[in-house]
């Protein structure tokens, strides 16, 4: 018996041990660098908001001045600009809104830390939940009406019972 | 109880709060969005006129330019057409220019268009856009007033309406060259 | 029609204030006959519904160009099919068609109880009326969707191009609305249980059973919306995290964080306020997304919109969250349950984790597209929240919830038996291992992508291995069938697990590896795409009665033709494109027209190859039917009317015979 147990989670460690390692070389080895002109073009205008449009980007866009965004885009990477010079370029005219994520200076800066205060309060507060709930609270484990208490050996087997009866009602 | 009041009396505030914030995105029109050039330098650029000589904007420094966006294709621009005629009729010898920018369209599309509706003020042709986008064109009709020194004073988005036309370019006038 | 439909609507509005005040008063007074009364006004009602709703269609298909709304958006070309659409195509219309859904739900809930009276049925009742006196008060006064035109229009201006573009407008919306103001019936019994003030958790079932029926309308409204997106606007893409598609996935969110933690309240007596405070914020949130989309403050499209809805829609809001949530402060005694846990390594701590996921997303995308106005209104600063930004403030967020819904089904209640936990996880994750491995090697460079195979993997196999498994223990004792039957809650909810593990297959496939170009092709001339060979082959026009319909031919090697199209409306100044597919098992190859040139002799195209996405629409299809299962009612009306305790001993005793 603990030996299987012990096999079986042997393998559950290793593969999880694994599956780290190759996320962690994956996250390492990071995005692939556009390599072409089309790919670089296609990064920029997938992060500029479309301006006759109501959502898309100007890479996803159909509109003729979504196309002529991207023409402009690919003269301007020819001329040399870097693809920050080109967005500040857009910026100049269009605004802060023509980038399809908040800027990442002033308030727009706001946008990127509530996804984290979201996520870390929630798991604060979980913690602290589960954490209370785990407190042993006042129940009463022996039996109320002057019955012997069960042995330590008779509660394990109905506590299997149950668990049992539990896992396939479930 | 108290403390249920105070409970309460939290919920209250709450709700007020974000039902305050959510009001003030009822007072604004979604189309009228800023635009970051108003009081700049106008972007210079030379286009290929459709009725006349290409026009340089940068040569045209010292009048006030009133400079319009639109296409045949536009009932909007339609619309505002009598509006952009009187004003450059009445102004033409003050020292103002208008100066219409075709957006997206075909040549022909315009010349038939400008030939059926008398339009007699220089209309330039926007061939790739590129002007359009160096101006933060969102959509058309969109018109830019251009002072004396060559600097943005406003933007109108949509229809423009000639007596607060009359009543924007007047002082930009009146404010003689640099 | 213009008679029929106000005087209607105005008959509407007094007979639900009328039943609102008749359940009141027989709740308080405890006068069967009241609530008997009130109970029947729901048909009443809903009569009203059906009649002003007729009319409005009668007016469509009639060409009564009287009536402003025919006139703005149908006209005499228009096919009769998109005739009927323009029914709730446009906002007024959309309008007295949410009211007669209302209206249905209402009188579905007046069928269900007929016999059957729960104590908080008749506040229910009272509620319902309620919400549908506020709705039928928006189209009584703020909204005319009966307004006249002085004169006749010789002619309507036809729906909105876009809309009338494809048949699939005709199932989606419905869908949408279906799932979005199904939310009230469980918000009125919720808010029932709180006027109540019943100690009991009687109410739980009932919330459960039509939150998972609505739950199954807005799933297949927001894959079919996906679809209508994909299959329409030709960007080859479903999902563009636009502020209305946002709208409707936050109370899908808060709705499945309910339909898990109602579970801790069923098992273990645990977190009835939390419980109540999502379903009153499920249908906060819709009121919410109402507001948003339709009080014209996001979305310029609305622009005509009148000025006065939009107040109505927050004064409703203001109205709803105070109610709610006042109520559920003013009840916390009654709400505050004993919470207690055996194992941090359980299922209802799994759960616990579950919503606090489900509930961060919700956060991050309620703020996400609330940003741009609080922005706006604190600095005068216009900024965009686009999907890039969702994509990476939510993959990890929901990463986390695939892996839990990989392991938690898994995890026994209370407390966990190690070796059996460890025993089970084995297979899911060896699978998730392997894929994860498998895909880094096979040169898959973008994190999320590998995780997100590698979550899916855990997922499809964690909850498949406890079907087979659980059957297969079935099979020995009582056979698979009852085994199905009686476990059908969990075997529902497994394939729930399943459907979200393709789904996100789907969607990891599609946003990482798919692939696109533009090309401009004369006729004859072909490019190399997706190891297709592309041939333009021509136009071909045609004129149908209300648009012209050009269609670019496009020769695909090894198999038949795509045929993206441009589509002609007088209305509209842009044609309107419709792009052609391939749907593949593995992948689809999509095809888009952009431009035209040369009197068609050249052509450019958008070729889009998009690997599983056929997933996606399974995946959502898979979730639906779970819901729907474990949604139907069971053969033993009574059993289900019983107390959920009493519910607890009789599955108890059916388990010991084993």
């Amino acid at each position: 018996m603990r030996g299987r147990w012990s096999a079986a989670g042997l393998v559950v460690v290793l593969a999880a041990i694994a599956a780290a390692a190759s996320l962690g070389l994956v996250a390492v080895r990071g995005h692939q660098q556009p390599a072409s002109r089309p790919q670089q073009v296609q990064q920029i205008a997938s992060g500029l908001h479309c301006p006759i449009c109501k959502d898309l980007s100007v890479a996803d866009s159909p509109a003729p001045l979504a196309q002529q965004m991207r023409q402009q885009i690919d003269q301007q990477l020819a001329a040399g600009r870097s693809p920050d010079e080109i967005r500040a370029g857009f910026v100049a005219a269009y605004g802060d809104s023509v980038l399809m994520s908040p800027p990442r200076h002033g308030i727009g800066r706001t946008a990127y830390y509530l996804p984290l205060i979201v996520v870390l309060g929630g798991a604060l507060v979980v913690v602290l939940l589960l954490r209370r709930w785990r407190r042993p609270s006042a129940v009463d484990e022996s039996e109320p009406d002057g019955r012997a208490p069960l042995t330590s050996a008779q509660r394990q087997a109905l506590r299997r019972a149950v668990e049992r009866l539990r896992e396939e009602e479930a | 109880m108290r403390r249920r009041l105070l409970l309460l009396g939290t919920v209250v505030v709450a709700v007020l709060a974000v039902v305050a914030v959510l009001a003030t995105g009822l007072g604004r029109d979604p189309s009228a969005t800023a635009s970051p050039l108003v009081g700049r330098a106008a972007p210079d650029f030379t286009l290929g006129g459709i009725n006349g000589p290409p026009v340089t904007l940068s040569r045209l420094r010292g009048q006030v330019v009133v400079m319009n966006f639109w296409a045949s294709w536009c009932t909007e621009c339609h619309d505002e057409q009598d509006a952009l005629d009187q004003t450059w009729q009445r102004y033409r010898d003050s020292g103002l220019v208008l100066l219409g920018v075709d957006f997206e369209d075909t040549g022909d599309g315009a010349k038939d268009y400008m030939h059926q509706s008398g339009l007699t003020y220089p209309v330039v042709e926007d061939k790739d856009s590129t002007t359009a986008l160096a101006y933060g064109i969102r959509g058309i009709p969109e018109t830019f007033l251009i002072d004396r020194s060559g600097r943005i004073v406003d933007r109108i988005i949509g229809r423009v309406d000639a007596d607060r036309l009359a009543g924007a370019v007047e002082p930009l006038l009146k404010g003689g060259s640099e | 029609m213009a008679f029929l439909g106000t005087y209607g609507l105005m008959l509407g509005l007094v007979l639900s204030v009328g039943g609102a005040v008749i359940a009141a008063a027989g709740a308080r007074t405890d006068r069967p006959a009241l609530v008997e009364t009130a109970r029947r006004i729901a048909f009443a009602v809903l009569a009203t519904m059906v009649v002003v709703d007729g009319a409005m269609l009668a007016a469509l298909l009639s060409n009564d160009f009287t009536l402003r709304y025919v006139a703005d958006n149908s006209s005499r070309e228009t096919p009769v099919f998109f005739k009927v659409l323009s029914l709730w195509a446009a906002d007024d219309g959309s309008l007295l068609f949410w009211n007669l859904i209302l209206a249905g739900y209402v009188a579905a809930v007046a069928i269900r109880f007929r016999r059957y009276r729960p104590p908080t049925f008749p506040y229910a009742l009272s509620v319902l009326f309620g919400v549908q006196a506020l709705y039928l008060l928006l189209v009584n006064g703020p909204a005319r969707p009966f307004g006249t035109l002085a004169q006749a229009a010789a002619d309507g201006r036809g729906p909105a191009p876009l809309l009338q573009n494809h048949p699939l407008m005709a199932v989606h919306p419905p869908f949408l609305y279906l799932g979005f103001i199904g939310f009230t019936v469980p918000f009125a019994f919720g808010v029932a249980a709180l006027l109540a003030g019943t100690g009991s958790d009687a109410w739980v079932s009932i919330i459960r059973r039509w939150t998972l029926l609505v739950w199954c309308f807005l799933t297949v409204g927001l894959v079919l919306g996906a679809l209508w997106s994909y299959s329409v606007l030709g960007w080859g893409g479903y999902w563009a995290w636009d502020p209305v598609e946002n709208v409707a996935l936050l109370p899908w969110l808060v709705a499945t964080a309910f339909l898990h933690s109602i579970m801790l309240q069923e098992r273990r007596g645990m977190a009835r306020l939390w419980n109540i405070a999502l379903v009153i914020g499920a249908f906060a949130l819709t009121t919410f997304g109402t507001f948003l989309t339709r009080g014209s403050v996001l979305s310029s499209v609305h622009a005509f919109a009148q000025s006065a809805v939009g107040p109505a829609y927050l004064a409703f809001l203001g109205l709803v969250l105070l109610g709610g949530f006042g109520l559920v402060a003013w009840r916390l005694p009654m709400l505050r349950t004993p919470a207690r846990l055996e194992s941090t390594v359980s299922r209802e701590a799994a759960i616990v984790g579950n919503n606090m996921l489900l509930l961060a997303a919700t956060a991050i995308i309620l703020l996400g597209t609330v940003l741009p106005l609080v922005v706006e209104a604190l600095t005068g600063d216009q900024i965009t929240v686009g999907g890039p930004y969702f994509q990476s403030a939510l993959a990890p967020v929901f990463l986390l919830v695939l892996v839990l819904a990989g392991t938690a089904p898994l995890l026994p209640w209370r407390a966990v038996n190690r070796e059996r936990a460890v025993r089970r996880l084995r297979l899911p994750v060896l699978a998730a291992a392997l894929v994860i491995v498998g895909s880094s090697l096979a040169g898959l460079r973008d994190l999320y992508a590998v995780a997100g195979f590698g979550a899916a993997t855990l997922v499809l196999v964690g909850n498949g291995q406890e079907i087979v498994s659980g059957l297969a223990v079935g099979r020995r004792h009582s056979g698979v069938l009852r085994t199905l039957t009686r476990g059908r809650r969990r075997y529902a909810g497994l394939t729930v697990h399943i459907g979200l593990a393709l789904l996100a297959i789907g969607i990891t496939a599609s946003t990482n590896l798919a692939e696109q170009t533009q090309v401009t092709l004369r006729t004859g001339e072909s490019t190399v795409f997706a190891d297709r060979t592309l041939t333009y082959a021509g136009l071909e026009t045609d004129q149908q009665a209300q648009r012209t319909v050009l269609t670019a031919r496009v020769d695909v090697s090894g198999s038949g033709p795509l045929t993206p199209r441009m589509n002609l409306y007088p209305a509209a100044t842009e044609p309107i494109g419709s792009p052609s597919i391939h749907r593949g098992v593995l992948r689809d190859l999509y095809a888009s027209v952009i431009s035209l040139q040369d009197d068609g002799n050249s052509a450019t195209f958008r070729f889009y190859r998009n690997p599983g996405i056929t997933w996606l629409w399974i995946g959502g299809a898979v979730m639906a039917l779970g819901g729907a299962a474990a949604a139907w009612p069971a053969r033993r009306r009574r059993a289900e009317e019983a107390t959920v305790a009493a519910e607890r001993r009789r599955q108890f005793s059916g388990a010991g015979v084993v």
